[in-house]
């Protein structure tokens, strides 16, 4: 029997790491015959974390999924395995529904996620891992017809900016120049996104294998990764990779005893998010400060030191293997007219189950976050969806029908992205929610341009004195104007972008943008300058609940007798509402 | 290979290294940009230079974007404009520092004090009085009378005590009087033929500006002599003439027609010289004494102010009594109140219904009347002229007490019943204010109080052709420099009508700062010049002029405390230029949190004010890219982005003070200690 523990960022952040270790211990301690412990990376569930996963045949593909699993369980995981009998275990069984989660999905980039073990190469070629490399190198497939095969898949950049991966291979390959570099994008800023650190951290051989194969087609030598500093479970682990492929012959010179040499090295990022834009990224690789160039001239034709240069995000080199494996006539199969294959989503917020979602393009938003998702948290209603995080707009319920499509979404004036998926309920003040991801580009901004240095800064000023309940008639078309002004003028991505979530929101909720405004009212009850706490006389028992967590004392009641807030003292922290068991704190 | 394409209409050839910015101002057409200069490479900043290609979707940045053959460019379409706009609009929302410094944003006709204060410094003595007549012909009679809004506003008065900057006026201006007569220079002849009625400064002012700009001119005037009330209003003791006549006689020389002893109705016609000449200009100025309406006004011995000065202008020795009261508190009051001591009067006596905090007059003008020996009635306000035989002997005057403030912001007297004073007067001067006398003009609209309506911007009238400037338009009487300004502005006006330009006269936009003493803290105290003149008691009994003027040393001195408020390169400065090219362009558009930052020293020679930063990169790109160094770094980010020196003490040796970085500064952002003069390297 093989025992395998989910060993991803949010594995480990949920106890995986204990559970790991004491398994390990007992593995140890007190062995048993044909089985063992071992780790994979993020299965993607992360509501269920710690998983541990346990395979009676290792052969086979049929396991038993064990959640929320704590250290303490692991004497009896150990116990069942070793007496064989798992009926043990069935309370830490998956349910059924949440199972679902996995079995509505369909696996291009994550293949071997949650799968395999990441730090094992032999696991990555078991599962047909560095085939593609080989073939196209054994059979001798011309660059030019790589390219090809590519372009037949639609392949388009998981990025964000969802451009032709063909294209812009293609234009680096006719680039003049001996000298060309091949550039992995793994600086994934987006809040609430996290597609590319499962991938790095549970299959980085894919990763590389897919460099590999941009590199050979686009004629470069060298391949750099840019992760930001901040995954350092993702650098381990593609270092790792890089020194067992490196040792077995898939990386460095002559792979795989042709005449093709090419050499990945990482290089960790400092931290800003302009840096995921590719050409800020690129100042970043040569030591400079992180501020994005103008293009033209383009990264193909003059990018890391001014050589031609290609930039894709790990997503999209994640999908190559299987592309030049599968033929891009599969992966094109997938998908809708213009957006081929499959997409990772990163779904995040007030979600029932949140984690890591890969599906065919084409599928509807309602699909995602109703049927994988399963819905709301808590019963709540859903007011909006946030693509693309703080570059991307949100969808509210009554477009949730719209296709997971580049183009169909862009109409909606939300963008693909790079697969952030941030589930907002009628919880969540819209108003508020410009601001936070408005707060997040102004700190990011690199101050190059006066569009987004002072744009994005003027922009949330004016957000942040509506939902302090100081707007003024006027605020909302000057803050549509200055979008559209920011839109236009910006340098680079993140400031041509940065608007999004504010048109977005203004043009699906500008009812909740006017009740700031003119009736000092939130209507989500969330921006504590315009609401105050009541206590229902009705409802209220006297329990002293609410009292007793109101860190002000400003709630005042007897024993068993009706709770009164005391507004000029309560400071809106919530805690009333949330210690009530009756329901009985109401926000106006 | 070279291509052709259009823009703006134009086919023009751009080279293979060309970018659609460079290209395009070699076929003379400009797009503004604050952060290209061709030494560095392209940065693309500022956002300043997009334009529009036919079926392009994206603004393209002009300095970096390659036109194609067969390109379809317009550099000025709403789109461009409106990302072009909210570019500065952002800039200066953010953009702290004084274009110009507060003394010359104070005064009236916005003279450049700290320009020629500085040229005076330097000894440019010349160069000075050039700066000074830019604005206005008679530096030497407005030094002397000017009550200098100027030094209200000087922030040296921080430090201890405002310039004399109105002395340091007359001081250069006397000096290149005697010297060769300053000559103006004027433009080919235009053709058109203007008209003004009034001598005055307003009149001789626009006389000035139009001659000076090509035009024929002929100045009417009622006088015998020119220059209103400088000559007229204004006594000896405070303006020599022989100072106003060689200042009038230089604009003569620039050609100007002086028609002197011509009055409306009585000589010449206002309707005929609107339909003679191209344009008439009325500045007429306000000769009548206001009434006061109280009984006895029409005793023998009570006597118009103005018309009392205006004798003594026409060079009358008008006889007065022992005991001389004066009614009113202004620069009327006191110039009436001095003469009267001068021409043996034992008592004088000036009766005000207010207190003297609220005196309109010059301070300075008060205390030399009490160091004259003029007696002050504060709160006192005369109820009746008493009188014998026709003739006045003494005034009751009510006694005031001050009550809510007025409009003007002033505590308004009000009578105290019942408590009055009396005393014996010879002679009353009445001096409560003048007005127009707009007898005579025709069909041109007045205003309620009988001043000429005139466009406060274009100084226009209701007629066509016709304008009117300073007393008698408006508001009414005010001081010179006022005047001045109007007519300078009415000049322009004149001009752009006359040559079928839009009349729109002129609307600077500047950035102004708010500072505190606690900015000056630092710089040592330096006391004001003091002007030396004759005694009180000399002064009591001589129409001399009261002051000698500076000495050249007392002149430099002064001129040298000059903080030099105003931005030094407010001239070569883009920011400002482009800001004050695009009409309706709205610097409070986006009001938010300003930065207030002190300057950086880069080197012991050069300094960065972050405030003015515009941060186009181009000092630090220059220093790395074209001098070789890397001296200069940007830090932080976002709002908080700013050019910061990356030398140490041991790095100094490095810099070559070579100054690029100052000169490539496209605002007065980086300072040097030593004059840089700034260039941008486009083509």
């Amino acid at each position: 029997m093989k025992v395998i523990v989910g060993k991803g960022s949010c594995g480990i952040a949920a106890g995986a790491n204990d559970v790991y270790d004491r398994l390990e211990a007992l593995s140890r301690e007190n062995p048993v015959p044909g089985s063992s412990v071992g780790i994979t990376g993020c299965i993607g569930m992360c509501f269920l974390e710690p998983i541990v996963d346990i395979y009676p045949d290792p052969d086979k593909p049929d396991c038993l999924r064990l959640v929320h699993v704590q250290g303490k369980d692991a004497e009896t995981i150990w116990n069942a395995v070793k007496s064989g009998d798992l009926a043990a275990l069935e309370p830490m069984k998956i349910q059924p529904e949440d199972e679902a989660f996995l079995t509505q999905q369909t696996r291009v980039a994550l293949r071997n996620c949650g799968v395999i073990d990441p730090e094992s190469l032999e696991e990555y070629t078991a599962r047909g891992g560095y085939r593609s490399i080989r073939r196209i190198l054994e059979e001798k497939i011309t660059p030019e017809a790589v390219i090809e095969e590519i372009d037949k898949s639609g392949l388009k950049g998981r990025g964000g900016a969802g451009f032709s991966t063909a294209f812009k291979w293609r234009a680096a390959r006719n680039s003049p120049g001996e000298e060309k570099y091949l550039i992995c994008n793994a600086d994934e800023g987006d809040p609430g996104a996290f597609m590319d650190r499962a991938v790095i951290e549970g299959d980085p051989h894919s990763l590389l294998e897919g460099m590999l194969i941009g590199a050979y087609a686009i004629g470069a030598k060298e391949g750099i990764v840019y992760v930001r500093a901040e995954y350092p479970l993702a650098i381990i682990r593609l270092k790792k990779a890089i020194k067992d492929a490196t040792a077995a012959g898939y990386l460095g010179d002559n792979i795989c005893g042709s005449d093709f040499s090419c050499k990945i090295r990482i290089k960790a990022g400092a931290g800003a998010f302009v840096c995921g834009e590719e050409t800020a990224l690129i100042e970043s690789l040569e030591g400079k400060r992180g501020m994005p160039r103008l293009k033209p001239p383009f990264p193909a034709q003059a990018g890391y030191w001014m050589k031609p240069s290609n930039i894709n995000n790990v997503e999209t080199f994640a999908n190559v293997a299987w592309i030049i494996e599968n033929g891009g006539e599969a992966f094109a199969a997938m998908g809708t007219e213009n957006s081929k294959g499959t997409k990772v989503f990163a779904l995040t917020g007030k979600i029932n189950r949140g984690g890591l979602v890969e599906i065919p393009m084409g599928r509807t938003l309602r699909d995602v976050i109703f049927g994988i998702g399963g819905g709301i948290r808590g019963g709540a209603r859903f007011k909006a969806v946030q693509l693309g995080g703080p570059s991307g707009g949100c969808v509210p319920a009554e477009r949730l029908d719209v296709q997971i499509d580049y183009n169909q979404l862009v109409i909606t004036g939300a963008i693909m992205g790079s697969g952030g998926m941030v589930v907002m309920d009628e919880n969540t003040c819209m108003v508020n929610m410009a601001r936070f991801f408005l707060d997040f580009t102004t700190k990011e901004s690199c101050g190059k341009c006066i569009h987004c240095r002072l744009g994005t800064k003027r922009m949330k000023e004016i957000l942040d004195r509506i939902v302090e309940g100081k707007g003024e008639e006027g605020d909302i078309e000057k803050l549509e104007d200055l979008c559209n002004a920011v839109k236009d003028g910006a340098l680079c991505g993140l400031g041509n972008t940065a608007p999004n979530p504010v048109l977005t929101t203004i043009r699906y909720f500008r009812d909740e943008f006017e009740a700031h405004i003119y009736e000092h009212r939130c209507p989500a009850g969330e921006c504590r300058a315009l609401i105050s706490y009541h206590i229902d006389p009705d409802k209220c028992i006297g329990c002293t609940a609410c009292a007793r967590q109101c860190p002000v004392n400003a709630i005042k009641g007897e024993v068993k007798g009706v709770h009164v807030v005391d507004n000029e003292l309560c400071t809106k922290c919530g805690n009333c509402k949330t210690a009530c068991k009756f329901d009985a704190v109401v926000v106006k | 290979m070279s291509i052709k394409y259009i823009i703006d209409g134009k086919v023009v050839t751009a080279e293979p290294s060309d970018t659609i910015l460079t290209s395009a101002l070699r076929a003379g057409i400009e797009i503004p940009s604050l952060c290209y200069d061709k030494r560095t490479e392209i940065y693309g900043a500022c956002g300043l230079c997009v334009v529009e290609a036919e079926k392009v979707p994206k603004l393209l940045r002009a300095c970096s974007a390659r036109p194609q053959e067969g390109y379809i460019v317009h550099t000025n379409t709403p789109r461009t404009i409106r990302a072009r706009r909210a570019a500065l609009e952002l800039l200066l929302s953010d953009h702290t520092g004084d274009c110009r410094g507060p003394c010359k944003l104070n005064c009236p006709a916005m003279t450049d004090c700290q320009k020629y204060v500085k040229e005076i410094a330097e000894g440019r003595y010349e160069d000075a009085v050039n700066t000074i007549y830019d604005v206005f012909p008679l530096p030497a009679s407005i030094g002397r009378i000017c009550p200098h809004p100027c030094e209200d506003a000087c922030r040296r008065e921080m430090v201890e005590e405002p310039i004399s900057i109105a002395f340091l006026k007359s001081f250069v201006a006397d000096k290149v009087l005697e010297m060769d007569p300053y000559v103006i220079q004027t433009a080919p002849d235009t053709g058109k033929r203007v008209a003004i009625i009034g001598g005055g400064p307003a009149g001789l002012t626009a006389a000035y500006h139009l001659r000076r700009l090509g035009h024929s001119v002929i100045v009417f005037d009622q006088q015998p002599k020119m220059g209103g009330m400088l000559r007229y209003g204004i006594p000896e003791y405070r303006l020599p003439k022989d100072v106003l006549d060689k200042e009038i006689q230089i604009i003569e020389d620039s050609g100007v027609v002086m028609m002197n002893n011509m009055k409306l109705v009585r000589d010449i016609t206002f309707e005929r010289m609107a339909e003679e000449y191209d344009s008439v200009l009325l500045a007429i100025g306000a000769w009548k004494s206001q009434g006061m309406n109280v009984p006895g006004e029409h005793l023998e011995g009570v006597i118009p102010g103005i018309e009392f000065l205006e004798k003594l202008g026409r060079g009358e020795r008008p006889l007065l009594g022992k005991r001389v009261a004066v009614c009113g508190g202004g620069n009327t009051a006191m110039d009436c109140c001095r003469t009267a001591v001068r021409l043996g009067a034992e008592e004088v006596f000036v009766v005000y219904r207010r207190d003297r905090d609220a005196m309109p007059a010059a301070d300075i003008e008060i205390e030399e009347a009490e160091e004259e020996g003029v007696k002050f009635m504060f709160l006192h306000n005369p109820q009746e002229f008493l009188g014998k035989d026709g003739k006045v002997t003494g005034i009751r005057l009510q006694r005031m007490q001050l009550g809510e403030p007025d409009d003007t912001g002033r505590r308004s007297p009000v009578p105290i019943p019942g408590e009055t004073d009396e005393i014996e007067v010879d002679n009353v001067l009445m001096a409560i204010g003048q007005i127009a006398d707009c007898t005579g003009t025709g069909d041109v609209a007045m205003r309620w109080r009988g001043t000429i309506d005139a466009n406060e911007q274009t100084f226009r009238t209701n007629m066509e052709n016709v304008f009117a400037a300073g007393d008698c338009t408006n508001k009414g009487a005010g001081i010179a420099i006022q005047a001045i300004a109007e007519a300078r502005q009415a000049a322009l006006c004149m001009h752009q009508y006359m040559m079928g330009e839009e009349v729109r006269g002129e609307d600077i936009y500047y950035v102004k700062k708010e500072v505190t003493p606690e900015d000056f803290k630092d710089r040592e105290k330096l006391a004001r010049a003091k002007m030396p003149g004759l005694t009180p008691e000399e002064r009591k009994h001589t129409f001399d002029p009261i002051y000698f003027g500076f000495t050249e040393e007392q002149a430099l001195a002064e001129a040298k405390r000059c903080l030099e408020c105003g931005c030094h390169d407010y001239y070569d400065c883009r920011l400002i230029r482009y800001a004050n090219m695009f009409e309706g362009l709205d610097p409070g558009k986006y009001p938010g949190e300003v930065h207030h930052r002190p300057d950086k020293e880069i080197t012991p020679l050069i300094s960065h004010d972050p405030d003015k930063c515009v941060l186009c990169g181009l000092c630090y790109r220059t220093c790395d890219q074209v001098a070789g160094k890397t001296l200069i770094g940007l830090y932080n980010r976002g709002f908080a982005t700013e050019v910061n020196p990356m030398v140490t003490e041991a790095d100094l040796e490095f810099c070559k003070n070579c100054m690029k970085c100052v000169e490539v500064c496209p605002t007065g952002a980086m300072k040097s200690e030593i004059p840089v003069k700034r260039v941008t390297e486009i083509l």
